[in-house]
């Protein structure tokens, strides 16, 4: 536990620090790849400027708001659907159709219909958390022990108890990695819808500085990017321990 | 007379090749208050969808089943005041989310038993099946033997006048199956309620139950019926015990080979 613990700080550090030591001797270009401190100088430069936090705070807005409507409306209909049969029919066609699409390639149609602000952006995002957390809330109620449907059946459980007490607890692990997975979506997508049509956000400043070939700028974005990452995992993973506490974890 | 059943009988459909399968035929038994019924046979005699049938959770194809003493010729699926029969899964089919308390409350929280009452029902019974301290565990930081434990509780939780169970001993280990056993019997003198347990262990049938419905496969039909007058404790090592032991064994066996010959 302990030496793997040092093994992996060696890692970073040593990458870090050979890295920055090839671009300090001229080995490397700083126009390809700048060294780390002068990505930490960029940073801390577009913090107080205020550009990067602004930034943020419009893509997070976006994301927040995708993810938010797109994993309601996920769940709703992945509960409906795994409960009742007809409602299943139904959607299962539109789910095989539009899953597999790219919803990326969705956001021109958006454009078309929602215009250049934010409602498109949003829309894309929302579009793409929402079939995650419908397929993985749908296998979620099916890989419920049908015996325990049968339990609270014959403790005297109704149709809607069955629903509330035991389809939704026990899809709730599933649905929990939908919304993890539907989190990676969101940025993903953020960034995607933030390249045209827009003046602000962390994807936009992100393409303006390739565009002006400003590489520390392009890290420091990709940087906070990760961070973004980061942050909506731990969230997510803290959110599931207090929702699902009797869920049996290795680490 | 607790329950009755007269001729109940149970088809299966096979969907794929439209062949109608007799799980089981003239089924015709009456159940005593009280009486710990053994319900024995070999595997596919159709002794669990009895059980279930008893339950309300599947419906016979035919014949009808009654609870004399309380409702007329309805059928316990309707559930009309109160729960006459309690399931005890062999799997336990615990609540993984609930814990041992919440698992046990779950029949009077859904039937809308207020939650002091729920609770001090619960612990009562927790009482009951030597589970203090466990309260607040989770099903998975059980053992199995104490699982059982929990599913009993769930199911007396509801003060049911039948606690029915199918096979639940099956899947433990011969030691806590003793244990679990001499419980059972504890259990079953402290509630004075009905018990009708499936099981397809002979030394389980004798060791436990008042009478045996000896169960005969393809289709599920009622052997006969045996009384077990043996006084209690009993001993699988008693003369008793072994004669009546003998005897139902050849039986068993008969009806095993038969099965397999069809």
């Amino acid at each position: 536990m302990r030496a793997s613990h040092l093994r992996r700080i060696a890692s970073v550090l040593g990458l870090l620090v050979a890295w920055q030591i090839l671009v300090q001797t001229g080995k490397l270009s700083e126009l390809f790849l700048p060294a780390p401190l002068s990505v930490l100088a960029t940073m801390w430069d577009l913090t107080r400027s205020g550009q990067l936090p602004w930034a943020v705070l419009v893509s997070l807005n976006r994301v927040v708001q995708g993810f938010v409507y797109g994993a309601a409306v996920g769940v709703f209909l992945g509960l409906l659907a795994g409960a009742v049969g007809w409602i299943e029919d139904l959607l299962d066609p539109w789910v095989a159709a539009v899953y597999p699409i790219p919803k990326s390639a969705l956001f021109p149609l958006f454009l078309l219909w929602f215009g250049l602000g934010d409602p498109s952006k949003i829309a894309t995002i929302a579009i793409g958390v929402l079939f995650l957390v419908l397929v993985n809330t749908m296998a979620g109620v099916k890989s419920i022990n049908p015996v325990l449907l049968k339990a609270a059946h014959d403790l005297g459980a109704g149709r809607l108890q069955i629903f509330t007490k035991v389809i939704l607890p026990g899809a709730l692990p599933s649905i929990f990695t939908g919304l993890r997975l539907g989190a990676g979506m969101a940025l993903i997508l953020v960034f995607i819808t933030e390249i045209e049509a827009t003046k602000a956000g962390l994807g936009f400043l992100l393409w303006e500085a390739f565009q002006l070939l400003d590489t520390k700028q392009v890290f420091a974005g990709v940087v906070t990017f990760g961070l973004l990452g980061v942050a909506s995992t731990w969230l997510l993973q803290w959110l599931e321990r207090v929702g699902c506490p009797w869920i049996q974890r290795s680490n | 007379m607790l329950l009755a059943l007269r001729d109940v009988g149970k088809v299966w459909l096979i969907e794929r090749t439209g062949e109608r399968v007799k799980a089981l035929e003239s089924i015709t038994l009456d159940v005593a208050p009280g009486e710990f019924l053994i319900l024995l046979g070999p595997s596919g005699c159709g002794k669990s969808t009895l059980l279930q049938i008893i339950a309300g959770l599947e419906s016979p194809s035919s014949g009808e089943i009654r609870f004399p003493s309380v409702t007329r010729g309805v059928s316990p699926c309707a559930k009309p005041n109160g729960k006459l029969t309690s399931m005890v899964f062999q799997d336990y089919a615990l609540f993984p989310w609930r814990t041992v308390m919440g698992n046990i409350v779950f029949g009077p929280e859904v039937r809308r038993v207020a939650r002091g009452e729920r609770e001090e029902r619960a612990r009562r019974l927790i009482d009951l099946v030597n589970l203090k301290g466990a309260e607040d565990r989770y099903p998975h930081e059980l053992s199995g033997g104490m699982r059982q434990r929990v599913a009993l509780a769930r199911a007396l939780a509801n003060d049911p006048q039948i606690v029915l169970f199918d096979e639940p001993l099956a899947a433990l280990d011969a030691q806590t199956r003793r244990v679990l056993q001499d419980e059972l019997l504890r259990i079953w003198g402290e509630t004075g309620k009905t018990f009708i347990y499936v099981t397809h262990s002979l030394q389980e049938a004798v060791l436990l139950g008042s009478r045996i419905v000896l169960m005969t496969a393809h289709p599920g039909r009622i052997r006969h019926i045996v009384d077990v007058p043996l006084a209690r404790p009993r001993h699988l090592t008693g003369r008793a015990e072994a004669e009546m032991l003998d005897r139902l064994d050849a039986e068993l066996i008969l009806e095993v080979k038969r099965a397999m010959a069809t």
